[in-house]
């Protein structure tokens, strides 16, 4: 009973979503639009008219006025470092700006770049200081806010009268601060313009990637040839500009110059970056985060003046919120990592019936034998990790090393060999088409081909993205096992698209069906997915009828087929499940059947484990990897099995002490080739009966001319 | 407040939740000495050893053998396998009988039989041994299961062990109980030392009874029987070793009942006397052969160790067979002659090992 209620749970819920999603790069942002949605709704609510045009584009005013000097600190913050003074260059520019309109009777058309140009200029200051001088960012920007305020103060001590008597008669100066166009505030539309330029300017463009890796690591940015200096000094000085442009809507708007403008204006600013997710330790910020934090930040203090709540209050919220925020802020960078991997394993439910007995007394092909006790070794110590192994119509041996090789041993000892082709990673199956190309599936790269000429050639890395998987599943992460089909088309396994090669057993506690069958056609270049949903797909065998491929899902226990040609096309069949162990590699046999590998076998507590996904969910929390109950891939088998999916005989290595692990065999001339993922070593073991002239190339595409 | 403190202990992991388990480091350095050592017999069932001075003795299936000339020449039989034996200084010779009798055979006592202390019988009687004023000191492992079944004392959080003291004329009365299974005890002054196996530590208990404190505790594995060394010390059998996932399946109710349920216990996760007979047993990550090699390091199902105690019970040294070996729970340990003799339960195995081996075995 509650079994059935835990696998309808973990059927039906999608536990792995949640890591899956948490390790996007932009859930950080997704939390502060949540909060945004949540201030806004509940504000709505609380406040009549919340939502009324005339109050909606004088918040737009505002913000756009506030979101310019927060883009200013965002560009600041990501570089690595504050700028306080935004709010006295905010009071200064607004100042220069009414007095060359009111005062000296500027057009706007010079004014505006004036006062931009001011803005730049008092932004300079903080950036040759900062950037070239490497003064401390938060004490430069402070002694600047001081003296910038001062500065203000004693120019309106003295000209605050005149500017309020001049009158500009402007209708570009008025249309700044009040136009609209379609009902949008003028300010708003070179707002969006703003945002979206800074979007492109941060994601796309050279100087703002430079900015993210100065944040992210100056050293290294310096490191690498980036212009530290210069790009931190230019951040300021486009600060300045920002508060100068934040100034002059602001001007044109209200066109005062009281005492109290651009007072705590840099804390109201830093609150709105921070609680937008740009983080204060540099390297780490959007310009949608920034857009997002303004937003909440002004709805939040216009509701509490709305709501004729003291400033001093207002401020304290202010200040209570940007602690909150920058707690948050700090905690999560630290842990993001840790939280993402504890979140991102998610056990399946995975039931497997009853254990089939392969006693030595069952009385069934499973009976254990020590049949492959006395396999000679070829490469002993020599080779290390030969996943696949493979013969060519000349009797050589290739398989793959943990080195990145492919090893060619030569006949007929097989005591030679040679580094046959260098690639670069670990090489898993291995296959030869009718032109003698040999390709392999890379763990970790994808597919690759080699000539005959021996040139290493990437056949495919990727495939198409499924629309409904949160991770990015179009890269190969795991190719492991191929055959070809007569028209050259490539079927290759991948094993699982949640994890790396080496993380197979984290794939192993999931056992959910995170692994697919993916083909890919050499005569169009193009690789597209024909199976997914399988649970460590492994072995891949062009069956007899040269319709249906044979594949083996290690951690479903079981061998299954699929058509890609035929009356069945498009059809998955089952052939063997409930397997004793778990399936590997399937390769032909001289007789007409298959072989196929176990490279492990299953135990009651694992079985039992599979059955009760919290206890795995905790065991990976809790236990170091080391410690893990693992599938026993200590030792293998090989059987063979028929069309039917009946087995017909079983070879052991019992304890696995001469021939520990079995990930492939091939037949070849009356012996049984054996290799291991983890062995340093390939067997090598005589079959009684078989037929001594059998060669897979040959049978697969006739006789060598 | 202390629910709130397990609470969120076992949410995070720590106290009495966090499954760590202390490192075989300092004393309990690991070495190859046990692994090493001189194979004397496989024997059929052994299980105990004593020694009067003058001959070593083997409890081996239901029969006691005086070891002599490297053979066993067979001394008693009784009609259960005896679980425990200890020499009486009169010549005579004390037995657990199936872990539900004690009798003794041989002295002045001869024929004295007792199988209830406190009026509780007997189950699981797994260690003697006699004080200096004739008292037979013994442990009781468990209420609920038989010696041999030690395994599901330990997966069902057995805890009803106790250590029974026999005064020489009088009953069977019990000095300690409670115990999260009692398994190893030696007079020592007027106290008894008592092996607590599942709570990982040595105690000592008043000769009359009383509260016990603990000696030694937080041990990488299940200490077991206990015997005097022949200069001052002792030496303790820890008969299987800790891992963290058998620690992880101990907190784990729901996992732990339905293993106990339905799998057969030879696969259980828990620790064993030997391991690596069949792909049915479980398996951890580290335990996977590679290239040909399984690592000694890795978690061990099962493990033969053996730590020599100074007189104030901290360790000193330690003897080991490590993972990739095969003289695994060493459940009796006696020097007898200059050497130390040893039961390797799980390959059945008498060993033997010279005090000049093990002292060139710890310097090399």
């Amino acid at each position: 009973m509650s079994d059935t209620i835990t696998r309808l749970r973990y059927k039906y819920w999608p536990d792995h979503l949640l890591g899956e999603i948490l390790s996007k790069r932009w859930t950080e942002t997704g939390v502060p639009v949540i909060v945004l949605l949540v201030v806004g709704f509940v504000l709505s609510q609380l406040l009549d008219g919340f939502f009324a045009p005339a109050i909606l584009a004088d918040t737009a005013r505002q913000a756009s006025e506030i979101g310019f000097i927060v883009f200013g600190m965002a560009l600041v913050m990501i570089v690595g470092g504050i700028d306080l003074s935004v709010g006295s260059m905010f009071a200064l520019t607004n100042f220069f700006a009414l007095y060359l309109m009111h005062v000296l009777a500027w057009p706007v058309f010079a004014a505006v770049p004036a006062t931009l140009l001011f803005g730049a200029a008092l932004g300079a200051v903080n950036g040759i200081l900062i950037g070239y001088f490497r003064l401390r960012a938060f004490i430069t920007t402070l002694i600047t806010l001081i003296i910038y305020r001062a500065a203000y103060d004693l120019l309106i001590f003295d000209y605050s009268t005149q500017i309020a008597a001049g009158f500009p008669d402007s209708a570009v100066w008025d249309f700044l601060g009040l136009g609209e166009v379609f009902g949008i505030p003028i300010i708003a539309i070179v707002y969006v313009a703003l945002a979206i330029f800074g979007h492109i300017f941060l994601t796309r463009l050279r100087p703002g990637w430079h900015i993210t890796a100065i944040g992210g690591s100056r050293r290294s940015a310096y490191n690498s040839g980036i212009a530290v200096r210069r790009t931190i000094a230019m951040c300021y000085v486009a600060s300045g500009v920002l508060s100068a442009l934040g100034g002059v809507f602001f001007a044109s708007r209200l066109a005062t110059v009281g005492g109290d403008i651009g007072v705590g204006l840099e804390v109201l600013v830093l609150t709105a970056a921070v609680l937008g997710g740009i983080s204060l330790g540099g390297g780490n910020g959007s310009v949608t985060k920034a857009v997002v934090g303004t937003l909440i930040v002004l709805l939040i203090t216009n509701s509490l003046v709305s709501l004729s709540v003291p400033g001093g209050v207002n401020r304290m919220v202010l200040a209570g919120i940007l602690i909150l925020a920058a707690v948050i802020d700090i905690r999560w960078l630290k842990n993001r990592h840790r939280i993402i991997s504890k979140v991102y394993v998610a056990p399946s439910y995975h039931d497997m019936p009853e254990l089939p007995s392969t006693a030595p007394d069952s009385g069934t092909a499973w009976a254990q034998n020590d049949k492959l006790r006395n396999v000679d070794a070829i490469g002993l110590g020599e080779i290390e990790a030969p996943e696949d192994v493979l013969l060519d119509r000349h009797d050589n041996l290739f398989a793959g090393s943990r080195h990145g090789d492919i090893i060619r041993f030569f006949p007929p000892d097989y005591k030679r060999w040679e580094v046959y082709a260098h690639i670069g990673g670990q090489p898993l199956g291995m296959a030869f088409d009718r032109n003698d190309n040999l390709y392999v599936c890379i763990g970790g790269m994808g597919l690759y081909r080699i000539t005959p000429e021996r040139k290493v050639e990437k056949a495919t890395d990727e495939t198409n993205r499924s629309w409904a998987s949160v991770t990015d599943d179009s890269r190969l992460r795991l190719a492991d096992d191929l055959d070809i089909a007569d028209d050259g088309r490539i079927f290759f396994s991948e094993a699982t698209v949640r994890y790396e090669m080496h993380e197979w057993p984290v794939d192993g506690l999931e056992a959910r069906g995170n692994g697919r069958i993916i083909c890919y056609d050499p005569n169009t270049n193009t690789t597209h997915t024909a199976v997914r949903g399988l649970k460590f797909p492994n072995g891949i065998c062009i069956a007899k009828d040269g319709q249906s491929i044979l594949f083996a899902e290690t951690f479903g226990c079981s061998v299954k087929r699929y058509w890609f040609d035929g009356p069945n096309k498009g059809k998955v069949e089952i052939v063997m499940e409930n397997l004793p162990g778990y399936p590997d590699n399937i390769n032909l046999s001289s007789d007409g059947h298959y072989w196929l590998a176990m490279v492990g076998m299953r135990c009651p507590a694992l079985d039992l484990a599979w059955r009760m996904p919290g206890f795995r969910k905790r065991m990976a929390k809790r236990v170091p990897v080391d410690e893990w109950l693992f599938p026993n891939i200590n030792t293998g088998c090989v059987i063979k099995f028929n069309e039917q999916g009946e087995v017909l005989e079983s070879l052991w290595d019992l304890g696995g002490v001469n021939h520990p692990m079995i990930t492939s065999m091939r037949e070849h001339k009356g012996y049984l080739y054996l290799g291991g993922i983890l062995n340093n070593r390939i067997g090598r073991y005589k079959l009684e009966g078989a037929d001594p002239n059998f060669v897979q190339y040959d049978l697969r595409w006739g006789k060598a001319k | 407040m202390q629910a709130l403190r397990n609470l969120s202990d076992r949410f995070l992991g720590r106290g009495e939740a966090a499954i760590t388990v202390p490192p075989m480091d300092g004393a309990l350095k690991p070495n190859r000495l046990i692994e090493d050592a001189e194979l004397l017999a496989t024997l059929d069932a052994p299980e105990d050893l004593a020694t009067d001075g003058k001959s070593l003795y083997v409890a081996d299936g239901k029969r006691v053998l005086r070891w002599q000339d490297g053979g066993g020449a067979e001394v008693a039989t009784f009609d259960g396998p005896v679980t425990a034996i200890a020499c009486l200084p009169d010549g005579g010779m004390v037995v657990a009988v199936d872990g539900r009798e004690i009798r003794v055979v041989g002295g002045n006592g001869d024929g004295k039989r007792w199988n209830a202390a406190g009026g509780r019988p007997f189950v699981a009687v797994n260690a003697l041994s006699v004080a200096e004023d004739g008292r037979i000191l013994a442990t009781d492992g468990s209420r609920d299961h038989p010696s041999e079944r030690w395994c599901h004392d330990l997966m069902g959080l057995g805890r009803s062990g106790r250590a029974i003291a026999i005064p020489p004329a009088g009953e069977p009365v019990e000095i300690a109980a409670g115990l999260e299974y009692a398994f190893g005890i030696c007079p020592v002054g007027s106290d008894a030392w008592i092996s607590e196996s599942w709570r990982h530590r040595v105690v000592a208990v008043p000769g009359g009874g009383g509260k016990a404190r603990p000696v030694l505790a937080r041990l990488p594995g299940y200490p077991s029987r206990l015997t005097p060394a022949s200069e001052g010390g002792f030496w303790l059998t820890v008969f299987i070793t800790r891992t963290q996932l058998v620690e992880f399946v101990l907190r784990e109710p729901q996992y732990r009942k339905r293993m106990m349920k339905e799998i057969d216990p030879r696969y259980w996760v828990s620790p064993a006397l030997n391991s690596g007979n069949t792909f049915l047993e479980p398996l951890q990550g580290a335990h996977i052969k590679t290239m040909g090699i399984l690592k000694p390091w890795a978690p061990p199902r099962s493990y033969g160790l053996v730590v020599r105690l100074s007189a104030d019970g901290l360790p000193r040294y330690s003897l080991h067979s490590r993972v990739d070996g095969t003289n695994h729970g060493v459940v009796a340990a006696i020097e007898h002659d200059g050497a130390l003799y040893m039961i390797a339960k799980g390959p059945k195995r008498l060993l033997r090992l010279s005090q000049q081996e093990i002292e060139r075995g710890l310097r090399a």
